[in-house]
């Protein structure tokens, strides 16, 4: 849970400069800034050529059309589609998937020129941050920025890979506009990381067919320059804006080990969380930061030795295309080979909401790309020590995380996953600090951790959520975890944990906070000046209530006879429950706890009721 | 035997003397931009004791980078009008040290030839009638300054540029050690071998700058704009196990040792530049006391072709930004030029590129294509080593970038003498023709293949493939007419350089005797 930022680590490997808070010893996580939230985040680019330019620039309302032309081709009137959990597998037939994933690392310099990345949380102007080398001005020269290796390296740690002592960077050739040199450089021949490999579990969204854990080899990953941007304009004019060129990434491929679908992007989902968890990533496949191509390919197991042709689909932007578009593909390619056809290698394409991938280019289209060692750099040697020590840095990964909070906190193993995967690994760091200031605020009467972790994540996780995506929900912009400062959450929880309010006023004060309505630092005051305290009926009073709400209800009581003389099975727990409700709506709501509520009718019950109704049948 | 009372070998050649007239000068067509007035170098910066360098004119050739307002162009039609926004660290470094701009020369399109002749502002000729070639591809510098117009001239030296065109137009031309004189702003044609050079009359202007005096030459100026710059500290440990650094080399003359290499005697060697070849190797035995010894270098055979794998490979890919999209002239009329399904730079690098530049282009991205890198590049680079290794199993001196290597014996030719039962002699310096012909007529270039004209660069590009310096100076040879110009080549072992300027200084004095 202790992460030091790659910016920190930066500063202190290569400048020798120390955080002056402290050292860099592990640190817990709820009092590490968060990273900004990133607005307007800018797409990851394609890295390889279309053969024709009219095919990677895909405009947004061409991309809508093709989506609404996807849809239309599937059939005027929507078939039943076949839900993805029942479709991970076709008898006779075995599916094998590698992916490449390309990520946008988390520096702050460009791959080869000390050009500041253009920050994507801000709309920077066009062609501000570029030096003459992102330009390919003739005569400017590559200028190797040591800073990202930190972010990679810790990248390639966090999936198991090997650090190869000597990498080297080689040009991969082919025209585009929005490739100023006519190369990108990339680590072809000697990638920095070699075989690694992702565990995947099945709280991770495996397929069921995977069983309960698989594990997939991570072939290389190698660092590699991004492109331009381009800026279709009316006309047939594209404008060009140079800012992203040179942004470094990596590319993380997989050995083709997926045989599910839904494993597939499951794996997808695990890198995203990995890189955001070692802070190697700027942002997720959502936002844009990250982008996957996959090879998919099939076979008779038994009949074929080797596996299928395979075709490549470029440029999937989500978790569920990467699933949909290997479903489709699979699905295609098995037509293909059982109508007598072959599948052709080439590269296609998937638009969100399709049900067919199309082709992109084939064979003939491919581009040779030359790759040749670029002779102006030389060898990136990566220290044994430096790996050591990013390994020993790295904190604890999404794992070991999700079960601590699994164990630690009795938290459900979906829970976990969702606060783990929530705003790209916020929420998580959202709900540390939340349980940071809750126990701060507890001291020493904050025995058992578990109540009260359990209650801040359930907060942190459903409580926020509501906010922004349930019934009452309002549309805003960022990240819910902005409007709703940690201190002011634990303050609600605080006073809620110690059943100083109802859960009620809890979600009230909370609505308060998130409309500005209380403000900042001020929930205690807010309690105070609305006289929201709780102040609970005593024994006798609940005892008196609960005659009340017995009073006419003889055949509910008989039910609990009937399970205590051992007439029924099982104890009646609705019956129970609706004696609460009736009890909650008669008495004065704001002066009763649900759960004390609920004890003394069970006593009441057990104790008084059943005896008088004992009683009267003899 | 030399016999120096030879009439005419030893001495200058006269004509070559006659400064050629300005309407002649303009014919020769050396420059392809030139501002009115030299441009004055930037105000000294302000120290007490800081004298004001001496002043000096200086040629640049057009493939290094100069600011506003003199254009940097290549001689490429593709960069016509080009002005660059950054100024190459040299020319930067050499105005700090009191240089005048007077403008920039002519050569073969991005430094691909050996005559100057592929130029898009017209061939460069030393003589008017006839037109004789200048060498390339830095010709447009050399006869900048044979013609007494400007004191010095930088050139690029690729595989033989700037030794070449100095062979051929009788000046000296000086390639330093890879890495010694930073190359940002030198447009690359191939970076794993492309070097600034200098020409120059004499060697005393050439090693003033790059040897300087108390450490304060070029020499030791480490440029963090070029990554295969050698760092401060590389180029300290580099300097210390060589002389001639941080004081004036006198060593005594009658150790040093030149080498000469069996396998340069080829058959296409100019009867007449064999010739003088041996006779300077006897005067420098008679003169000085010199050794002479003959060495092998056996793949120098094979030198050339793998340059000429090599240096189209590295010029495909850098050529490759030359697509019209930020720079250069874009033909925006062609009917493929972002046709639907036309290529968008296919007419704008047809019309931009002159035909040798087109045809390394072509060769550079076959030979790294898929299908052929293995056969070709890749065994390229594997000659490339052997060179190397060639040149260091005859040197005395180590080369600091590299491990000691052990070496065979049995790998050797039988003609090679013994010194000892250790192996051959080592040598300080090989001594050899910068070119194996003499300066041709252009008319007689005409119908040559472009493969004859690669033949000129056998001696040169050794030296380029190891990254060692060599230079070049005026050698005379008899000719039936008098008396021509060849040029005599000596190659030092890496960073040398200090010696080797010193050493040729010697030689080449000897040689205007």
């Amino acid at each position: 849970m202790a992460r030091i930022p790659t910016a920190e680590l930066s500063r202190y490997l290569l400048s020798g400069q120390i955080n002056r808070q402290g050292c860099l010893r592990l640190r817990r996580t709820p009092f590490l800034p968060r990273r900004p939230p990133c607005h307007n985040i800018r797409p990851l680019s394609t890295t390889t050529p279309p053969t024709s330019p009219a095919v990677v620039v895909v405009p947004l309302r061409k991309q809508l059309k093709d989506q609404a032309k996807a849809l239309k081709s599937s059939g005027s009137s929507p078939r039943k589609k076949k839900k993805n959990s029942d479709n991970q597998t076709v008898p006779g037939w075995e599916l094998t998937v590698g992916i490449e994933i390309h990520a946008q690392l988390n520096t702050s310099r460009k791959l080869f020129s000390p050009a500041l990345v253009p920050e994507s949380s801000l709309e920077e102007k066009p062609n501000t941050h570029v030096s003459p080398f992102d330009l390919a001005i003739p005569g400017s020269q590559p200028l190797f920025q040591p800073d990202t290796l930190i972010p990679a390296v810790r990248a390639a740690l966090a999936l198991n890979c090997e650090i190869e002592p000597v990498s080297y960077f080689d040009r991969k050739h082919y025209f585009h506009w929005d490739q100023p040199a006519g190369y990108q450089i990339t680590q072809f021949y000697h990638p920095f990381a070699r075989h690694g490999k992702i565990v995947l579990y099945s709280r991770d969204g495996i397929a069921a067919e995977d069983g309960d854990r698989i594990e997939v080899g991570i072939q290389q990953v190698q660092m590699e320059q991004d492109t331009a941007k381009t800026l279709a304009q009316p006309g047939g004019v594209n404008w060009l804006d140079f800012n992203r060129v040179g942004v470094p990434l990596i590319e993380i491929i997989t050995r083709p080990e997926i045989h599910h679908p839904a494993t597939a992007a499951a794996l997808v989902r695990k890198v995203q969380m990995l890189l955001g968890a070692v802070d190697a990533c700027t942002s997720g496949l959502e936002a844009g930061g990250l982008r996957a191509d996959v090879n998919v390919s099939v076979r008779r197991p038994g009949e074929d030795k080797k596996l299928g042709q395979r075709t490549e689909i470029k440029n999937l932007s989500s978790f569920k295309a990467v699933e949909d578009a290997i479903i489709a593909e699979r699905d295609r390619q098995i037509a293909v080979l059982e109508a007598g056809g072959t599948v052709a290698g080439e590269t296609r394409g998937w638009s969100l909401g399709g049900t067919e991938t199309r082709r992109l280019r084939g064979k003939e289209g491919e581009v040779d790309y030359r790759y040749m060692p670029d002779p102006d750099l030389g060898a990136v040697v990566i220290g044994k020590d430096l790996v050591e020590f990013l390994g020993r840095s790295m904190g604890v990964l999404p794992d070991e995380e999700v079960e601590g909070l699994m164990g630690r906190y009795g938290l459900t193993a979906k829970d976990a996953m969702a606060l783990m995967l929530l705003d790209e690994g916020g929420r998580v760091e959202y709900f540390y600090e939340v349980l940071g200031e809750l126990e701060g605020r507890l001291g020493g009467e904050g025995k058992g951790e578990g109540s009260y972790a359990l209650l801040a994540a359930n907060w942190c996780l459903h409580e926020l959520g509501k906010l922004t995506e349930g019934e009452d929900a309002e549309p805003r912009t960022g990240l819910v975890t902005e409007f709703v400062a940690a201190g002011d959450l634990a303050a609600i929880l605080y006073h809620l944990h110690r059943r100083k309010i109802t859960a009620k006023t809890a979600k009230a004060l909370l609505w308060g906070v998130f409309n500005c309505e209380v403000a900042p630092g001020g929930v205690t005051d807010a309690i105070e000046r609305g006289g929201l305290w709780f102040q609970e009926l005593s024994e006798e009073e609940y005892a008196m209530l609960a005659d009340k709400v017995v009073e006419g209800e003889e055949g509910v009581l008989a039910e609990f006879l009937r399970f205590k003389q051992g007439k029924s099975k099982g104890y009646p727990q609705g019956k129970l429950m609706f004696l609460v409700g009736k009890m909650m709506k008669m008495g004065p709501e704001q002066n009763l706890d649900p759960a004390s509520v609920k004890r003394v009718l069970g006593e009441r019950i057990e104790g008084v009721y059943l005896p008088q109704l004992e009683g009267e049948e003899k | 035997m030399l016999s120096r009372a030879r009439p005419g070998l030893l001495s200058p050649n006269l004509r070559r003397h006659v400064p050629p007239s300005s309407q002649q000068r303009r014919l020769l067509n050396h420059f392809i931009s030139r501002p009115e007035h030299p441009i004055e170098p930037p105000p000294p910066p302000p120290l007490p004791d800081s004298q004001a360098p001496q002043r000096f004119t200086l040629a640049v050739k057009d493939n290094i980078a100069t600011t506003s307002p003199l254009p940097t162009t290549c001689a490429s039609s593709i960069l016509a009008g080009y002005t660059s926004p950054l100024e190459a660290t040299i020319v930067t470094q050499l105005r700090t040290r009191g240089a005048l701009l007077s403008g920039k020369t002519n050569l073969d399109e991005f430094g691909m030839g050996s005559h100057s002749t592929h130029s898009a502002y017209g061939p460069v000729s030393q003589d008017l009638d006839p037109k004789t070639s200048a060498g390339g591809s830095s010709g447009g510098s050399a006869v900048a300054v044979a013609s007494g117009q400007v004191d010095l001239a930088l050139g690029t030296d690729t595989g033989g540029s700037v030794r070449l065109p100095a062979a051929y137009t009788g000046v000296v031309g000086y390639k330093p050690s890879y890495g010694m004189i930073s190359r940002y702003g030198v447009v690359p044609y191939a970076n794993s071998l492309d070097t600034v050079g200098f020409l120059s009359k004499s060697i005393s202007p050439i090693s003033n700058l790059v040897i300087g005096s108390e450490g304060r030459g070029l020499w030791a100026e480490h440029d963090p704009h070029d990554p295969t710059s050698l760092s401060p500290s590389a180029r300290k440990r580099c300097a210390a196990q060589r002389e001639g650094y941080r004081q004036p080399w006198h060593g005594s003359r009658n150790k040093i040792k030149f080498g000469i290499p069996l396998e340069y005697n080829m058959a296409e060697l100019d009867p007449r530049i064999r010739t003088a070849w041996a006779e300077t190797a006897a005067l420098l035995q008679d003169t000085f006391s010199a050794r002479i010894v003959p060495v092998s270098l056996p793949s120098t055979k094979h030198a050339l072709a793998a340059y000429y794998v090599i240096a189209p490979a590295e010029a495909s890919s850098n050529l490759a930004k030359y697509d019209g999209v930020r720079y250069g002239q874009r033909d925006e009329n062609a009917a493929t030029d972002a046709a639907a399904g036309g290529v968008l730079y296919a007419a704008t690098r047809g019309k931009g590129f002159g035909e040798e530049v087109k045809r390394r282009i072509l060769l550079g991205s076959y030979t790294l294509s898929s299908e052929a890198m293995d056969n070709y590049f890749i065994k390229a680079q594997k000659v490339r080593r052997l060179v190397r290794k060639d040149f260091n199993r005859v040197f005395a001196l180590e080369n600091p970038l590299h491990a000691p290597e052990t070496f065979e014996l049995s790998e050797l030719p039988e003609t090679v003498e013994m010194e000892d039962k250790w192996g051959p002699e080592e040598v300080d310096f090989l001594l050899c023709p910068t070119a194996p012909t003499l300066a041709p007529r252009l008319k007689d270039l005409e119908n040559k293949s472009p493969v004859d004209a690669y033949v000129n660069d056998v001696f040169t590009v050794p030296a380029s493939l190891a990254g060692l310096p060599a230079i070049s100076v005026p050698m005379p040879v008899a000719e039936a007419d008098g008396q021509g110009q060849a040029g005599l080549q000596l190659i030092g072992q890496y960073w040398d350089d200090a010696r080797l300027l010193a050493v040729a200084d010697v030689v080449a004095k000897m040689l205007q005797r």
